[in-house]
């Protein structure tokens, strides 16, 4: 039941009517890569948020991005990327900005960073690209 | 991605709850700058509906059938206040799956198309409609709640495509303080100290709260907006307490009147 009802999720992401009209080749592929990290989790007992942010940046600039979490819950962040991209990495920060302990999955193109907060409220994900040209990245988050 | 990396993937899936009381890395902390120029989006920064109801079912088992509320009118003179009540029925429908009352997930679905056709997002989301009434029928509650997300998503982006980017914010307004109307009223009931600590949300509030001042005057100046305009000041002060305090009953109960009031304005007929 779940692989089928992540099937379905994952199909229904790639068909999203605003996804088609107005997401670049280059951002389908980096979402398709950021997806294929995040079905994992959904097999998990993760749920996927329908919901992304898309962005072309270079190495060594990274983007920072606010989510709003809640106590108790543990959230997986997963991005992807297009083919320039070769070592992702995404780090979460408090409030004030500092860092905080998660934990880190990474492979070529890809990153994912597993986050419990203890605290309800606002914090912050980076997403670097550490080595690599220019890239599309993509990123998006499951919660449980 | 191959049965190797679902392992691996897995395993730190394992490894994730000893990870979270960890060391913190030995990174160097975003300033002031970088947090200010953050990237914020409705899409990622506004939590859905349903992480806040699963941060609340950890806590207890709450009966969500008593937080179903009477219907309200669909009958609206404002593209505004249309708005704001079809993001409140949305957050309705996330109650009545977590009730799992069949019934009212059809009527929500039913709400969510009669006011969809005014904005010009019906046909989008007409598909979604009759998959609400299936899913309901055959008790598919998980299917259900991201059938909702879906939805809202759906509609936001028709909206988007309409070039009607301020009622995308007041979507998200209206099914945000509907949201935490619903979750202080049931906290007001069962009060727990984990319970109230979920209403921390200072952020957000803040989000929304820039956005609207960013719509144009038409809709800044819409009667229904110029009261959650006057009512979000007083709404963020109630959810904007320090991360190490938790709010007590009267705090509550305060959010409490706070929102009910605002949405009972909301969903006024002829708001003058």
């Amino acid at each position: 039941m779940k692989p089928i009802r992540t099937f379905f999720i994952y199909a229904a992401l790639l068909i999203h009517p605003t996804a088609r009209a107005a997401d670049s080749d280059d951002e389908v592929t980096a979402r398709r890569g950021a997806l294929a990290v995040a079905g994992a989790f959904t097999n998990d007992g993760f749920k996927l948020r329908d919901g992304h942010w898309a962005a072309r940046f270079d190495a060594h600039k990274p983007q920072v991005i606010q989510v709003n979490l809640y106590a108790g819950n543990q959230y997986w962040f997963s991005v992807g990327t297009t083919d320039q991209a070769q070592e992702v990495a995404i780090s979460i920060y408090d409030e004030k900005g500092r860092p905080l302990a998660s934990e880190p999955y990474a492979e070529e193109g890809k990153a994912a960073a597993g986050f419990s907060p203890a605290a309800s409220g606002p914090y912050y994900v980076k997403v670097e690209e550490k080595k690599g040209g220019p890239a599309t990245f993509c990123l998006l988050y499951s919660y449980k | 991605m191959t049965w190797i990396q679902r392992a691996a993937i897995c395993l730190i899936g394992a490894g994730l709850r000893a990870a979270l009381h960890g060391e913190p890395p030995d990174a160097a902390p975003l300033s002031e700058e970088v947090l200010a120029a953050a990237i914020r989006t409705d899409q990622l920064t506004i939590p859905s509906p349903g992480e806040l109801m699963a941060a609340l079912n950890k806590i207890g088992k709450p009966d969500w059938t008593g937080e179903i509320r009477p219907p309200v009118p669909m009958t609206f003179s404002t593209r505004a206040q249309m708005a704001l009540n079809l993001g409140s029925i949305v957050a309705d429908g996330y109650i009545a799956v977590e009730a799992e009352d069949a019934q009212q997930v059809k009527n929500v679905g039913a709400d969510i198309l009669n006011l969809a056709k005014p904005l010009s997002v019906q046909q989008d989301i007409f598909n979604r409609g009759k998959s609400l009434t299936e899913f309901a029928e055959h008790g598919q509650w998980d299917t259900l709640k991201e059938e909702f997300e879906c939805t809202q998503n759906e509609v936001k982006g028709a909206m988007a495509d309409n070039k009607d980017q301020d009622l995308i914010t007041l979507v998200t307004l209206g099914g945000w303080i509907r949201g935490t109307e619903v979750i202080s009223h049931f906290l007001m009931k069962h009060y727990s100290e984990a319970g109230a600590k979920l209403l921390r949300q200072p952020a957000i509030v803040a989000y929304l709260s820039a956005r609207l001042q960013e719509s144009p005057e038409k809709v800044r100046d819409n009667p229904t907006v110029r009261q959650v305009r006057a009512d979000l000041p007083k709404i963020q002060l109630a959810v904007s307490f320090p991360r190490d305090e938790t709010p007590n009953l009267e705090a509550v109960k305060n959010l409490y009147k706070l929102t009910s009031a605002l949405m009972n304005e909301i969903s006024k007929k002829d708001a003058k």
